[in-house]
């Protein structure tokens, strides 16, 4: 073959390629849907974290149960224990469910129904947990000073450092609730974005 | 957001390219598209720190044979052996036989040559200068007109 039939049928091969701009478009779809579940890996390492933490202590609680004498600090103890172990399965099967919103297998449309449900019940499941943890807060409270110090929170006398320290763990908690929000309402836009470029 | 729309669209439009190169170093379908997304990977891990110093297309050529030349030599897969289904993929409105096998006699040719020349014939087939050949590969282009 010489060197100028090779170059001819070549420049027929490009003119054919040219014309098909699909090559791409898989490879691109596959980038994008690993882009848009790592979106979600930093979170859920956190939160699976987080709920070792939690289903530790609340274990814990669980087996210092009968420690709780009164029936307002066994109220504590129930709310903190469905919170310890009830809250990071709900989280983390939200995050599963919005990490698993296929991108590549569905119409543009149906990802993002998809991911608007899924975001919908994982900030939902923020919001309740947000306005929760100033009650599990004070229940944690009650709960910790009974098994640990065998004082009742509730009716103890308490100075002014004491109540200080209380104020500072609200703050604590209004800050880590309002960081925890936010994190969770910025990833999820995030990767709302990326859905969004596919249109 | 815009630099990965950038990347996208400069993607798309070199793809032929992409295919060509991908092609030339691979033996069967399969490792064709292992490589195919491994330079558009490679590019995009490149395409970061891309300054404009050279022209897209020279950035696109340099990337995506060196990466072809690295995977070669990782997965040793030296054979010259020609084992391609359909040269040209995807072709559905007008796929045309001969078309094909005349490509197959073309890669046949290339696939003869070793791994730098088959790169130099690939260039210059693409219609590149000496100066943007050697630009692309490193070499000088007193160096890519007497291997060529």
């Amino acid at each position: 073959m010489e060197l100028e039939e090779m170059q001819a049928l070549w420049s027929d091969l490009t003119n054919q390629l040219d014309h098909q701009k699909k090559l791409t478009d898989k490879i691109i779809m596959n980038m994008t849907q690993e882009k848009y579940s790592n979106k979600f890996r930093t979170i859920t390492t956190i939160e699976t974290i987080g709920a070792i933490f939690c289903f530790t202590i609340g274990v814990c609680v669980l087996a210092n149960f009968s420690k709780l004498d009164t029936w307002y600090l066994m109220l504590c103890g129930v709310i903190m224990v469905a919170f310890l172990l009830g809250l990071p399965v709900l989280a983390l099967r939200a995050l599963r469910k919005i990490r698993a919103v296929n991108i590549t297998n569905k119409s543009f449309k149906e990802a993002l129904l998809d991911f608007s449900k899924a975001k919908k019940n994982l900030m939902n499941i923020q919001k309740g947990a947000v306005a929760a943890s100033f009650v599990v807060m004070i229940a944690a409270s009650g709960v910790g000073a009974k098994i640990l110090g065998n004082k009742d929170f509730f009716l103890v006398e308490r100075n002014i450092w004491a109540n200080f320290s209380i104020l500072l763990a609200l703050v604590f908690v209004s800050f880590t609730s309002y960081w925890g929000y936010r994190s969770y309402s910025k990833i999820t836009n995030s990767a709302e974005n990326i859905l969004k470029e596919l249109e | 957001m815009q630099k990965e729309q950038e990347f996208v669209r400069i993607i798309k439009q070199h793809e032929g390219v992409i295919f060509k190169i991908t092609t030339m170093y691979t033996n069967n379908g399969d490792d064709q598209k292992d490589l195919y997304q491994e330079v558009v990977y490679q590019l995009w891990k490149s395409f970061e720190t891309f300054r404009a110093e050279s022209k897209i297309s020279t950035w696109m050529y340099r990337i995506a044979l060196n990466t072809a030349l690295t995977k070669l030599k990782k997965s040793k897969r030296m054979g010259n052996s020609v084992s391609i289904n359909r040269v040209v993929l995807e072709q559905t409105e007008n796929y045309d036989p001969e078309f094909e096998e005349r490509l197959k006699v073309l890669y046949a040719h290339i696939k003869q040559l070793n791994q730098i020349e088959k790169g130099l014939m690939l260039l210059l087939l693409e219609g590149k200068k000496y100066e943007e050949i050697a630009e692309i590969t490193g070499l000088t282009p007193t160096n890519v007109g007497t291997k060529i």
